[in-house]
């Protein structure tokens, strides 16, 4: 959601301030079927494919968030109960919605249009402004521009819808009631009266309760008195409304995060050489270190900008585990991720930016006299920060434990989270049942001679071409399998805790019971005990 | 080896499903399973409750095994489980009093079972405590010992395997436990479920009862499927080191010498010395009453031949009893009631004005009530107006307290919706699915098949899928938990508590027993019902208007008997023209099809009426040939003499219990109380599965004298449809009297019978909007609700009557209708508004209010409460309609409250109004209808489907009113809202649908292939397009709909904002989505959803 503060003075409108709004209204369809066709599906040839409908969770009911234009074409409307939508149209697939994936394309869209102009904001989930004052004539003209983008955004894959006003409210109504519209300034007036009260921006519950009372159309809300309709419908109406016209000041606010901390070089010389890059990163670093000190403050997500002498920006991001301001472990981590980026150098960065994203408070620790950090647990940190810059998010994993009684089933893994490790062990409700110190993989195939019938253990058994005579025995332990995910036919097995005569105890298991299957039941070791 | 079989085994610790979600058999399932094992004995334990065991015993009865009732006391504070079984029926007192104390103690449905109960009450049973070996030793050791010292030999130790891998262990040490506290160690296999099968479903219910999905339930889910009933050998194998313990079993089930047969019921006996005496007196006074003119002789023989039965059976005190509460309701309390049920059967019953129906003008068959041989108490219905039921409950807690008198539980079981619902949970499906998947099943239907899985949504083939079906379908009458029984109460001489545990119920003041009214039949406790019925409060209204506003036409305050006695032609002919909208009992779709075919034309014609249409009679096949020799179309025929003095009086088609039971008596040779068990086997057969037995013993009985075959085993049909459905024919005439004392009112006063069934809802068939347009049909006038003019309930304002208004289908009313007022509607009609919030409003009123500043500021009720009524359209006797009113109440607020305080003591000043006039735009009358609608679901300004009236012409869809002007076997389009859905039991799926247009309604029946593939918009949809073949008969019309189509959109034409220009840009004029619009706000949502009738 965009930051938008008004200004109450009206006439403050900067003059001759040009307003681009586009709409995507098909966003989080076009972000999965670009993945999975390539971004010139709306282009290029159609394969056959199922009508697609995004749905999110709301108020315990799954509902249509989104839908492509098959979809569409079938009736089903946003907002429409999933199960209602599978029972008319049980063809349509469904995918659930990803708000953040969502986000994020909205936001590499917003980077996208840094060509037109530097100052974009992102309007909600599926929109963008563009403050185009004074660019328009480089790219030919309002008309052209606007037939630009659109374009260029459809053989990127994505339908915008897109209008032009001088004020941000304008060309919003613009983009979702009059596609394709420019308004001149001071049409506002004319262009909205016909319009519907959605395009004032106003939350539903206003939106009905004007029309219960036939005010249904913008014009009508303009040619009403003032203070009725601010006593009844509150000042927000109005506000929309006089934001809009340009009577009250909007402001637009710029995507892009100002970083809480920040600094540049500029070179006279452009680079291209990684190492000289990270050499520039450690020096950015000392000095953003001086700043972090002085705040008390360590980073929590760095940005490391490369700005290419054509005007390309690269964008290097890294999050970490515990605040960090060490110069040198902030160059370690961006030579890994420098490693593994695909940075195309070219004619050289002109410019370099590393910033602070996120701070955390810092807590200062005496370090020890050697000069080394022998904080185990900050090792641990720092070692998975830069194998994860390396190798990705899930190169790391922690086991878990899971509530089955199923004995591999009973751990999963998790990825690595530092700190979190001892507490997940303890969560879990472990049965009192003993369990062997070393569970095999894959239970191993045994030969078993003779057992008692029907559920005694073996006199022997076969392993690994060993043969091991059973002294003493216990169970059987019966475990069924889990019936509701494994096949229907799959075995009961009963677990023997058996130790041999030289004092070495397995865990073995019978694979069905005797009398249940034709086949003689086979045995199988699955674990060593200490 | 020797060549001896198992030994004896008895089992004790077995819970069935009745321990709620923690088991997963019947105690039916579980009897024969122990039966086909050849158990010795068997005992049913449940937790801390005994509501499975008459199931049980009633089950071991037929099959012959020795059962024995027993609880597992399951200690909130901590202590192993104890088997509990009485040994004698004081000590089955002592266990329910102690699983009373329980049960008072915790909360509804989970009773609070302390250690202390067990050492103060477990007297006189034999008792297996059940240790928990991982617990520490000494505990269980203290324990054990106390218990021996307390209860010495009664006192066993049960062990039972678990096979987590250290049986051999715990067995030596429950050995060697039982040594140290000198307890017998007694072999157990704490039972869950009868067959390894069923671990699946205890899992399902693990899930459900932890509210969790099975995946997550982790390590509550059974590990293994060895809680089964095992074979004795097994259990001879798992205690072979231990065979003491299984020997043990046989002398504990010898030690157990109660049986739930010993229970014995006396009814308190009431104030008088001599019950016998002071009820022949009332009696002979009451005839006195009922026949001023004189006593005929049948009736006072009968009298007699009752009276000696009662005095040989003793019942008198039981008469007494429910004659006391009829006279206190409807003496003290002006309540009305009418017995209903087997008890009209009775003389004695009509003379205390119990029941209604005149043993002089009807043949009664009092065997049907009550027999000597049949050793089962009698069981008088009582219905009473519903909103008035509660005044007399209170009496009887008052008379009898809460130590003697109960409710009987009714359980509450898993049905096709529920249970697929909860078993769709359990998987994991997300709520809408499993709303989808419960929606997709027809009410009580039982079905749960991979269609209705299917219509849910879900993917047939996919394992989950399976799964929930499966697992849906063996959840199926589950019980889930006990509620109270609609008014089913147990009075006892002794106390109650010793006969059955009593719980609490979801209400404060109430409590029932353990046991539901099939349980109480069987152990013989007797019961008295009081029900609540709708119509009762309707017509208590309908003669409280009578004596109001037609005190001129009666000159005294008319009543029940006096409408049975004013036998009006003008009523049935009402009645032959299917005119019974409102009617009681006969308004259904399936009656009113009927009505003109069976024509009734006298009083016994509405009682056969009444019990014709029922699935007994129809499954039986009966209402055919009944029709066609009441046409005269087929004779009369009786394969032998003695039939027709049993099927005279039907045309020789048995169409009530009392003829089939007769049937059975005379011809098949059962005696009376066989017959009645035949009739009460049918009920339950599902359970017992007994019926086969008495179908071959009947049906042979026949043909040996004579009968032929074909005609035997349809009386048979005929009985099993009677087993759930079917009416006695006492019953159906009880109803009739209703039937006929509201169609009375409908025929002379629509006006007071609208007016009064208004006030009576939710009750009946039909909607308030069905109501009110039947009565302005009749010509009555109907008033919008208004808030200077209305009353919480409807009332009648003077009105000349014109019968210009009749419709012309009504016509013939024009002379019968005796109305003078008009309905005005009351604010009650209106969604969302609180009763005591209008009360005051009413009370403010004075000499009305000016403006809805005037009423916000006199009667201080809130914003959105104004803003609800302006929305119904109510401020137009002010001058205001919905838009200036909304207007206006959007306006209040509460900063201008604080400065309006100061007028609120002379709200005579008017606030100077210096808002500048905004002019809003006129409310189409369309808008108006829909938002109607939205406020109290019909509109008395136009019916929608006028404003789309050109446009369906267009299409060649047809008036729902010129329907009788189609030739019969045309195919057409039909077009209307949906008002109902009814898929009777006895249609096979069939689905009747009611719609209506401005011009009346339409009957639709859509065949279960044709629902099939429109199921989501006939269950979903509010307006529909219908094409199919006219079918039309005696008058009755039907659409047989081959094609369905949801027309709902075009209902947002009628709203202001469906007529708007289309904003959408031309270049796109199709695939741009529009702004989202809020479900809830589509004109569509404002038409109600229709009702669905099972």
């Amino acid at each position: 959601m965009s930051t938008l503060f008004a200004n109450d003075r009206p006439g403050q409108q900067p003059a001759g301030r040009r307003i681009l709004a586009l709409w995507f209204p098909y966003l989080p369809v076009e972000r999965i079927l670009r993945t999975r066709l390539g971004r010139g599906w709306r282009t290029g040839e159609v394969p056959e494919r199922a009508p697609l409908v995004v749905s999110r969770h709301e108020d315990n009911r799954r509902v249509i968030a989104c839908l492509d234009e098959r979809a569409e074409a079938l009736g089903l409307k946003r907002g429409l109960g999933i199960a209602d939508a599978r029972a008319m149209h049980p063809q349509i697939e469904i995918v659930e919605a990803e708000p953040e994936a969502d986000r994020r394309l909205l936001a590499a869209l917003a980077d996208w249009c840094d060509r037109y102009t530097p100052l974009v904001a992102i309007c909600g989930e599926d929109g963008l402004f563009l403050d185009i004052t004074g660019c328009a004539h480089l790219f030919g003209g309002e008309e052209a521009m606007l037939k630009d983008v659109v374009a260029r955004l459809a053989g990127q894959g994505f339908r915008a819808l897109a209008a032009l006003a001088s004020t941000p409210g304008m060309a919003w109504a613009g983009a979702r009631f009059l596609d394709g519209a420019r308004i001149p300034a001071g049409g506002e007036r004319e262009a909205l009266s016909a319009l519907p009260l959605a395009a004032l921006r106003l939350d539903a519950e206003t939106c009905a309760r004007l029309e219960s009372v036939g005010l249904r159309t913008v014009g009508m809300v303009m040619a009403a008195p003032r203070a009725p309709l601010a006593r009844r419908f509150g000042a927000q109406l109005l506000l929309r409304l006089d934001q809009a016209l340009g009577n009250v000041e909007e402001a637009i606010s710029p995507r892009l995060p100002v970083p809480t901390l920040g600094v540049e070089r500029h070179l006279i010389e452009p680079v291209s050489a990684t190492d000289d890059i990270e050499r520039l990163v450690l020096s950015l670093a000392e000095t953003l270190k001086g700043d972090l000190e002085r705040r008390g403050e360590g980073v929590r997500a760095l940005e490391l900008a490369l700005f290419r002498v054509d005007g390309f920006v690269f964008r290097l991001k890294l999050g970490l585990s515990r605040p960090l301001r060490d110069p040198p472990a902030i160059q370690r981590l961006f030579r890994e991720k420098l490693a593994v980026s695909q940075i195309e150098a070219d004619f050289g960065f002109e410019m370099i930016r590393l910033s602070a994203l996120a701070t955390a408070p810092f807590e200062d620790e005496q370090t020890a006299l050697t000069g080394r950090n022998e904080n185990v647990e900050e090792d641990l940190a720092q070692f998975a920060d830069r194998v994860r810059a390396r190798l990705g998010q899930g190169a790391l994993v922690q086991p878990r434990l899971v509530a089955s009684h199923l004995p591999e089933r009973a751990v999963s893994f998790m990825p690595f989270r530092a700190g979190n490790a001892a507490v997940r062990l303890r969560e879990a409700p472990v049965p009192l049942i003993e369990r062997p110190i070393r569970l095999l993989a894959r239970p191993e195939p045994v030969e078993v001679a003779a057992a008692e019938i029907p559920e005694g253990p073996p006199a022997s058994f076969r392993w690994r071409r060993v043969l091991y005579r059973v002294a003493r025995a216990e169970g059987p332990e019966r475990i069924a399998p889990e019936w509701w995910r494994d096949r229907k036919d799959a075995p009961t097995r009963d677990y023997f805790r058996v130790e041999d005569e030289e004092g070495r105890r397995y865990w073995l298991f019978r694979q069905g019971l005797y009398g249940t299957t034709p086949d003689l039941p086979r045995w199988y070791l699955h674990g060593l005990f200490a | 080896m020797s060549t001896a079989g198992p030994p004896a085994y008895a089992e004790f610790a077995v819970q069935s499903n009745f321990s709620f979600l923690r088991a997963a058999s019947r105690p039916e399932e579980l009897v024969i399973t122990a039966r086909l094992y050849k158990y010795k004995a068997m005992g049913l334990a449940d937790r801390n409750t005994v509501a499975g065991v008459v199931r049980a015993w009633s089950k071991a009865k037929v099959e012959g095994l020795d059962f024995h009732p027993g609880c597992r006391l399951v200690f909130s504070n901590s202590g192993p489980d104890v088997l509990a079984y009485p040994r004698d029926r004081a000590g089955w007192g002592r266990l329910c009093r102690m699983l009373t104390v329980a049960n008072e103690r915790g909360e509804k449905g989970a009773p609070d079972l302390r250690q202390d109960d067990f050492f103060e009450w477990a007297d006189g049973m034999s008792l297996a405590v059940l240790p928990d070996l991982s617990q520490p030793e000494d505990a269980l050791l203290a324990f054990l010992r106390s218990a021996r010292q307390r209860f010495g030999d009664a006192v066993w130790l049960g062990h039972a395997p678990l096979y987590h891998g250290d049986d051999r262990w715990r067995l030596e040490q429950a050995a060697a436990l039982s040594r140290a506290s000198q307890l017998p160690l007694m072999a157990v296999n704490d039972v869950l479920y009868h067959d390894a099968e069923r671990r699946s479903l205890l899992d399902v219910v693990t899930a459900i009862r932890l509210n969790r999905p099975i995946a997550e339930v982790g390590y509550e889910l059974s590990v293994n499927a060895e809680r089964h009933m095992k074979p004795v050998a097994e259990m001879a194998r798992l205690f072979r080191r231990h065979p003491q313990a299984i020997a043990e079993t046989i002398r504990f089930a010898q030690t157990l010498k109660f049986s739930l047969g010993e229970l014995t019921h006396f009814y308190p006996d009431e104030t008088t010395k001599d019950p016998q005496a002071e009820l022949e007196r009332l009696t002979w006074e009451g005839a006195r009453k009922r026949y001023p003119g004189g006593l005929p002789e049948k009736v006072r023989q009968s009298i007699v031949t009752e009276l000696e039965l009662i005095a040989q059976l003793g019942y008198a005190p039981y008469f007494l009893t429910v004659h006391d509460i009829v006279r206190y309701a409807r003496e003290e309390r002006g309540i009305l009631c009418q017995g209903r049920g087997s008890a009209a059967n009775s003389t004695v019953c009509f003379c205390l004005h119990i029941t209604e129906v005149d043993p002089a003008i009807h043949q009664l068959l009092f065997e049907r009530f009550m027999s000597v041989e049949r050793h089962e108490p009698p069981d008088i219905d009582v219905d009473f107006e519903h909103e008035r039921r509660d005044e007399v409950m209170a009496y009887i807690y008052e008379k009898y307290s809460g130590s003697h008198t109960a409710l009987a539980a009714a359980v509450t079981s898993y049905r096709g919706r529920s249970a697929l619902r909860e078993v769709a949970k359990a998987f994991g499906l997300s709520q809408d699915a499993q709303a989808a998947l419960s929606g997709s099943i027809w009410g009580w239907s039982n079905d749960v098949g991979e269609d209705e899985a299917r219509a849910g949504g879900l993917d047939t083939a996919d394992k989950v899928t399976a799964h929930i079906v499966r697992h849906a379908n063996e959840l199926l009458e589950f019980p889930r938990h006990l509620t109270q029984h609609v008014g089913g109460f147990i009075i006892t001489q002794d106390r109650l508590d010793e006969f059955v545990p009593i719980i609490r119920t979801a209400m404060e003041e109430r409590r029932m027993v353990e046991w539901d009214k099939d349980d109480l039949d069987a152990v013989g406790l007797l019961k008295v019902d009081i029900l609540a019925l709708g119509m009762l409060s309707c017509l208590r209204r309908c003669f409280d208007l009578l004596e109001q506003h037609y005190g001129h036409h009666w000159p005294r305050r008319l009543e029940l008997t006096d409408l049975h006695r004013d036998q009006q032609k003008a009523v049935y002919d009402m009645l032959c023209r299917a005119d019974s909208i409102g009617v009681f009992q006969v308004e259904s779709r399936a009656q009113m099809s009927m009505l003109p075919r069976l024509k009734p034309k006298e009083f016994y014609d509405l009682v056969i009426e009444v019990a014709i249409v029922r699935p007994g009679p129809i499954q039986g096949d009966m209402v055919h040939p009944y029709l066609r020799r009441r046409e005269g179309k087929e004779p009369e025929e009786y394969p032998r003499e003695e039939l027709r003095r049993i099927l005279g009086r039907t045309k020789g088609v048995p169409l009530f219990q009392e003829q089939v039971m007769q049937i059975a008596i005379e011809i098949g040779g059962f005696s009376a109380s066989e017959a009645d068990q035949l009739r009460r086997s049918m009920a339950t057969f599902r359970r017992t599965g007994r019926v086969a037995m008495y179908k071959e013993r009947m049906v042979r009985a026949m043909v040996k004298k004579g009968y032929p075959e074909e005609f035997a085993l349809r009386c048979f049909k005929q009985i099993e449809g009677f087993g759930e459905y079917g009416f006695p024919e006492s019953h159906a005439a009880s109803f009739a009297l209703l039937v006929y004392a509201s169609a009375w009112f409908k025929a002379f006063y629509p006006d007071v019978f609208c007016a009064a069934i208004l006030n009576s809802q939710p009750m009946g068939f039909y909607g308030p909007g069905q109501l009110v347009r039947d009565a302005r049909e009749h010509g009555i006038e109907v008033r919008t609700v208004d808030v200077n003019l209305s009353q919480w309930d409807a009332t009648l304002e003077e009105s000349p009557f014109d019968p210009a208004r009749i419709a012309p289908k009504h016509r013939e009313m024009k002379d019968v209708i005796r109305s003078s007022h008009a309905v005005r509607l009351g604010l009650r009609q209106v969604k969302g508004l609180a009763e005591a919030d209008m009360l005051r409003l009413i009370e403010q009123r004075g000499s009305g209010y000016t403006s809805v500043r005037d009423l916000w500021l006199r009667t201080n009720l809130s914003p959105s409460v104004i803003e609800r009524l302006a929305e119904a359209d109510a401020f137009r006797s002010m001058g205001l309609d919905r838009r200036a009113a909304l207007w206006a109440a959007r306006a209040l607020d509460r900063k201008q409250a604080a400065e309006g305080l100061p007028l609120f003591d002379r709200p005579e000043v008017r606030l100077p109004d210096r808002e500048p006039k905004t002019k809003l735009p006129v409310m189409p009358l369309s808008e108006h209808v829909i938002r109607d609608y939205r406020a109290q679901s019909f509109s008395l300004k136009a019916h929608p489907l006028a404003f789309l009236r050109a446009e369906l012409a267009r299409e060649d869809i047809v008036p729902n009113g010129e329907l009788d002007k189609v030739r019969n076997g045309r195919r057409i389009t039909v077009a209307g809202v949906v008002l109902i859905r009814q898929r009777p039991g006895s249609a096979k799926g069939v689905i009747f649908m009611t719609i209506e247009d401005e011009t009346g309604t339409a009957n639709i029946i859509v065949w279960p292939k044709v629902f099939e593939t429109f199921r989501p918009i006939v269950l979903g949809a509010r307006l529909v397009r219908v094409t199919g073949k006219l079918q039309s008969a005696s008058g009755v019309i039907h659409v047989v709909a081959d094609r369905i189509e949801d027309i709902s959109w075009r209902l947002e034409k009628l709203s202001e904002a469906g007529q708007q220009v289309d904003f959408r840009s031309p270049v796109d004029e199709t695939k741009r989505p529009v702004v989202e619009d809020r479900r809830s706000r589509h004109p569509s949502v404002a038409m109600p959803k229709g009702r669905n009738f099972h």
